[in-house]
């Protein structure tokens, strides 16, 4: 084992663990401002990836980037405005509840439209092939993964700290009541913070795509190790996200690498660490709204 | 009655039972087998068990397959490999693999809190999950495990269907009386009471973690005995029990039955089972229709079948005529005839030996220190008073002295024993009893079972599994004792909920005394109540004095004054005086506290503003309620462009509620607002606000994450989208308050409180609105800044138009053209703000002061 294979595995665990991060700012933003933990994510990332797959035999893969984020929000949204929204000055527990029911009913849908097997898909001829850079070499689908995801993480961090629309999402995740008494309505914004989240979960789903295929069981998978990572970054904290998706990955990497069998045990094996040492996540505040 | 609902009771057991023996015969008549009979027995001590977290404690768990699993695995792994043929010792082993499991996740599970332990319990099934897929050496991974095989026991051939199906019967049917005993038991009592109140659970003196934990590991044995008879029915062990979509039937389950009923989960399984034998004959996507019919219930009826069936059977009841023999919700605490305040207060050299004692106790909030070293000590069977302005820092202070609050710094003892930095629990446990400032009671539990949750809190049966709790007869009748005693006899069976707010109140203090503390600690017992409950809670405290010690936070002056022994004045989280009532009535200092260092040279009436004929603002005989209290009584007020109009009432008389009601916050039930001649009251918070009211919220509400430059800019948003001029930039804001332009980029939650206070009024403005709402803008400044304040606000009049809630009437009286006075949710007083500085008798009649 030497110096540049141990890189390798290091940059990998960033890749993995970039996708982690995507879906953990979604869950958490839509956490922040709504008050609900959205169980559907998982499902909805395996939907980008399935729109990816299906879409691209029509308009290739690039396209997918944006088209399968914004047709996933825009049914995310159809949710949101129809059925979520009743249930928002209910038990908080509702949402979950809801959300989980979603969940059940749209894997089984994705089964019976697409078949219960899993379907490969291709990484895109421009980006097949290795980098060589030094003595590295690396995947270049993978580069683009990291690229792309800094630099939607980026976008999204000036967006939400620079522009009106993210100061009114921060304001309202803290006192929507007062955001409401400066006449701000916050219907919509609830509608498009839903939307955003949920196609930050499409996105990673369409650059997860070509790695591995899809199957109908990606989605709780994957869903599950975002709910890990929020768990250990502290739900509706950015940075927080950031940091526990990438430390997610780096340990799910170098598991990989040691002791492959138990790569999936090993990212629930740091969260109980996590728990055991820092109870309220890495960045986690108490939030009184939701404790 | 009674006779009538035991007879019912007893028909519907025998009934079920009924079903329950015939179960397999009628299933096979239906073209099913006797094996789904078994199957649907097992699902409903599952979902009866899980329903112990969620309906009985409020935990939703995503992940309960993991204890089912265990039970699952440890039975059939016994079998094959330790206990080869044997029925009792695999079953034994299953369920305790599952108790174990339920002692390691609960304890990982109990160092979160909130909504973190239903991901939290998904997670942790998934990892077991990934374990049992990969292990496959020992769990068969994949394919399972086969081979169990079910033996003979007591002569009995269990491998023949029916003969299974009734031995499950017996050992399931133990099971749901077992989980019945359990909830009806003290400990489940608990688990009821934590589920409504938490923090009021604790501050009784129970560990809600500890309960809480407890209760995972019962629900999981359970569980794991239904897993382990599971994997006896199907000869097999496979690891999709593990999986969340195994979990998320389990919930699905008992919600289509119903959580808020016991007999809920048998329903849900039977459904559940019925639907997925039926449905997965014509297709294997028969989840589809489940998980539709889920999100349904969700929706249109979270509480399930057994929801739909109680709202029928409620409607078919009322419309029966001897509905009407249940007891009517009546008004305990309508008092009569007050009696006098017995005026016994103690010769202070005549208390007894210092109990409590307090030094230089600390508490900040960012860069806000609300309170601020403070130090005291109490005497046994002492009533001390704590007095203050709005925003002194005493309730702040209760709540670090409880533990409800982290404490900065300082000491606590008690009985010479340091108890700083305890948990609420703990602090309860060595005999300091708390009410609170906002109404905190068991709301779902009747009242009786309010009281008795804090009897039994004090004694040994606490944390009882399988005593029945009626059965105690100590406790009940110190309940009923107490019940009496805080004079809520009448209502002792109606759930807590639905009684009136005095009577509320009276049940908050029965609460306290019920854990049989030393100390009391009461926080505003007497706020919101009209004026003979308060002399008659008054009186009940003085009463309680000397047995028991006391300290007492109110507003209400009067009563304070009548009833201490001695008083402490906060003022700014500190100490300003001490003494009894009659030295505290001649501290000139306490005045001034009280008119927050406020010049009376100000206080000039000067002649009203010379009024338009259109009222701006027209609030015409509005009615507001909290959930099923009765607010504000057709209160009604005007306030026409130019002037500056004073809402003015002690605590909880409903100044705060009429803002409210005016932005559309809390909207009335009836009556109209009228802004600008356009009705408002149906309207959104958001539309009222851009027809141009601006409120300066109580507590100021900065955003805590946003700089100042960004709280201006969001509330400039809707600004000029009116036609109105865009005359307050952020700009003028900072000429006219010059210290916010200096602090910019700094965020809300390091700033002061009268900087805060200065950048809430600064936001109101960005708004460009017309009408200026002031809601106590002075509470809890200190005198210089009162005074810049006060310029400020006497600044801004001469440009708009302001309606000023305000505790302080020197300050609001002194800028007001116009006043009314609220009080108990009803307008006392409308005049000239003249007439009420010139009538001083006028003023302490109204306000108290």
């Amino acid at each position: 084992m030497d110096l540049t294979t141990l890189l390798q595995f290091f940059i990998n665990g960033i890749v993995l663990g970039a996708i982690y991060v995507l879906l953990a700012i979604g869950l958490s933003i839509i956490f922040g401002m709504i008050g609900i933990v959205n169980l559907t994510h998982g499902i909805l990332y395996m939907l980008g990836a399935y729109a990816a797959v299906s879409l691209t035999p029509y308009i290739g893969f690039f396209p997918n980037l944006i088209v399968a984020p914004l047709l996933v929000a825009a049914f995310g949204m159809a949710i949101e405005a129809a059925f979520l929204r009743r249930i928002y000055k209910g038990d908080p527990a509702l949402g979950l509840l809801f959300t989980f029911g979603l969940a059940m009913f749209l894997e089984q849908m994705v089964r019976l439209i697409w078949g219960t097997l899993g379907i490969p898909f291709q990484i895109p001829a421009a980006l097949r092939g290795a980098l060589v850079m030094g003595p590295i070499i690396y995947s270049k689908y993978r580069y683009f993964i990291a690229l792309c995801s800094v630099a939607v993480i980026g976008g999204l961090w000036w967006f939400l700290e620079k522009t009106r629309y993210g100061t009114i999402i921060r304001a309202g995740s803290r006192d929507p009541d007062m955001v409401r008494m400066l006449g701000i309505s916050l219907k919509p914004v609830f509608t498009a913070v839903f939307g955003l989240g949920v196609a930050l979960a499409a996105f990673s789903g369409v650059l997860a795509s070509p790695l591995a295929g899809v199957e109908p069981a990606m989605g709780t998978n994957t869903g599950t190790f975002a709910f890990v990572v929020v768990v250990i970054g502290g739900l509706g904290s950015f940075w927080g996200s950031v940091i526990s998706g990438l430390m997610v990955g780096e340990v799910e990497s170098f598991c990989i690498f040691f002791w492959p069998p138990m790569a999936d045990a090993s990212k629930f094996a740091l969260m109980i660490l996590i728990l055991l040492l820092r109870p309220r996540g890495l960045l986690g505040r108490r939030w009184e709204r939701f404790e | 009655m009674k006779r009538w609902l035991l007879f019912q009771s007893v028909t519907a057991n025998l009934g079920l039972l009924a079903v329950l023996l015939v179960l397999p015969f009628a299933l096979e008549h239906l073209k099913s087998t006797a094996l789904m009979a078994s199957q649907i027995l097992i699902f409903a001590v599952v979902g009866l068990g899980f329903n112990i977290l969620l309906g009985y404690t409020g935990l939703l768990s995503f992940g309960h397959g993991m204890f089912l699993g265990m039970g699952m695995f440890g039975a059939t792994l016994t079998q094959l490999h330790l206990l080869r043929g044997a029925f009792w010792g695999p079953i034994a082993v299953g369920t305790l693999c599952a108790a174990l499991t339920g002692t390691v996740v609960g304890f990982l599970l109990m160092r979160r809190r909130g909504v973190y332990f239903s991901l939290l319990t998904l997670a942790f099934t998934q990892l077991f999950f990934t374990i049992c897929y990969r292990w496959t050496d020992v769990t068969g991974g994949e394919n399972g495990l086969s081979g169990l095989k079910r033996p003979e026991v007591f002569g009995l051939d269990l491998r023949s269907d029916y003969i299974f199906y009734y031995v499950c019967l017996i050992l399931l049917g133990a099971c749901v009386l077992l989980i019945r005993r359990i909830i009806d038991a003290p400990f489940g009592r608990v688990l009821q009471a934590i589920r409504d109140n938490e923090v009021r659970a604790a501050s009784v003196g129970y560990n809600a973690r500890r309960y809480k934990h407890v209760a995972v590991i019962i629900s999981g044995t359970f569980l794991g005995f239904a897993g382990a008879l599971f994997a006896f029915l199907n000869y097999f062990a496979y690891p999709e029990v593990f999986h969340a979509a195994f979990s998320g039937s389990i919930v699905a389950m008992t919600i289509v039955g119903g959580m808020r009923n016991f007999f809920g989960p048998i329903i849900g399984a039977a459904v559940y089972v019925f639907f997925q034998d039926l449905l997965s004959s014509y297709t294997k996507h028969w989840m589809i229709f489940f998980g539709l019919m889920f999100m349904a219930f969700i929706l249109f009826s979270p509480n399930g079948m057994m929801g739909i069936l109680q709202n029928f059977r409620n409607r078919f009841r009322s419309a029966l005529p001897d509905a009407a023999a249940a007891p009517p919700v009546a008004a305990a605490s309508d008092p009569g005839v007050p009696a006098e305040v017995p005026n016994r207060r103690v010769d202070p050299a005549l208390l007894g030996p210092e109990i409590f004692r307090i030094e230089g106790v600390t508490k900040r909030f960012g860069a806000l220190a609300a309170v601020d070293g403070v130090t005291f000590s109490v005497s046994k069977g002492e009533l001390r008073s704590v007095i203050g302005p709005n925003g002194a820092g005493k309730t702040t202070l209760f709540n670090v002295l409880t533990g409800n609050l982290a404490i900065d710094g300082g000491k606590v003892s008690f009985k010479g024993e340091d108890i700083t930095g305890l948990e609420p629990h703990q602090i309860a446990r060595h005999g300091i009893a708390r009410s609170f400032q906002i109404l905190s009671i068991f709301k779902d539990l009747t009242v009786f079972e309010n009281i008795r949750v804090a009897v039994q809190s004090t004694t040994p049966h606490r944390f009882a599994l399988f005593t029945a709790t009626d059965e105690l007869t100590a406790i009940n009748q110190e309940a009923e004792r107490i019940v009496q005693q805080v004079g809520l006899g009448v209502l002792r069976d109606q759930i807590a909920m639905n009684i009136s707010h005095g009577d509320q109140r009276l049940l908050e203090i029965g609460i306290t005394l019920a854990m049989q503390p030393e100390l009391l600690m009461l926080d505003e017992p007497l706020a919101g109540l009209a004026a003979k409950e308060r002399i008659r809670i008054a009186n009940l405290i003085r009463g309680l004095a000397g047995e028991h010690t006391i300290i007492l936070i109110d507003h209400d002056i009067d009563q304070i004054l009548n009833i201490s022994d001695r008083i402490t004045v906060l003022a700014q989280g500190k100490v300003i005086a001490e003494g009894t009532p009659d030295e505290i009535k001649a501290n000139p200092q306490v005045q001034e506290a009280y008119i927050g260092g406020f010049d009376r040279k100000h206080l000039v009436a000067h002649p009203p503003q010379r009024r338009t004929d259109t009222p701006l603002l027209e609030v015409d005989r509005i009615n507001t309620f909290y959930g099923k209290s009765h607010i504000l009584h057709d209160v009604s007020l005007t306030v026409h462009p130019g002037e500056l109009v004073c809402l003015l009432g002690r605590n909880g008389a409903g100044k705060t509620t009429t803002l409210h009601s005016i932005i559309g916050l809390v909207p009335p039930a009836r009556g109209e607002v009228r802004f600008a001649g356009r009705p408002v009251a149906r309207l959104q918070p958001e539309q009222i606000s851009r027809e141009g009211v601006m409120i300066v919220p109580q507590g100021r509400r900065i955003f805590p994450n946003l700089t100042v430059e960004e709280n201006l800019g969001i509330a400039a948003i809707q600004a000029g989208r009116n036609g109105r001029p865009v005359v307050w930039t952020p700009a003028r804001a900072y000429d006219l308050l010059p210290q916010l332009g200096r602090l910019r980029a700094r965020r809300g939650e390091q700033m002061s409180g009268g900087e805060l206070q200065m950048l809430a009024i600064a936001r109101a403005l960005m708004q460009n609105g017309q009408l200026l709402m002031l809601d106590e803008p002075f509470e809890g400044l200190a005198p210089t800044i009162v005074e810049g304040l006060w310029k400020v606000i006497n600044q801004l009049k001469k440009e708009m138009t302001i309606l000023l809630v305000e505790q302080n009437a020197d300050l609001a009286l002194s800028l007001g053209d116009r006043v009314y006075v609220v009080n108990n949710g009803k307008i006392d007083f409308e005049g000239s703000a003249q007439a009420l500085i010139e009538d001083h008798e006028l003023r302490v009649k109204l306000l108290g002061v």
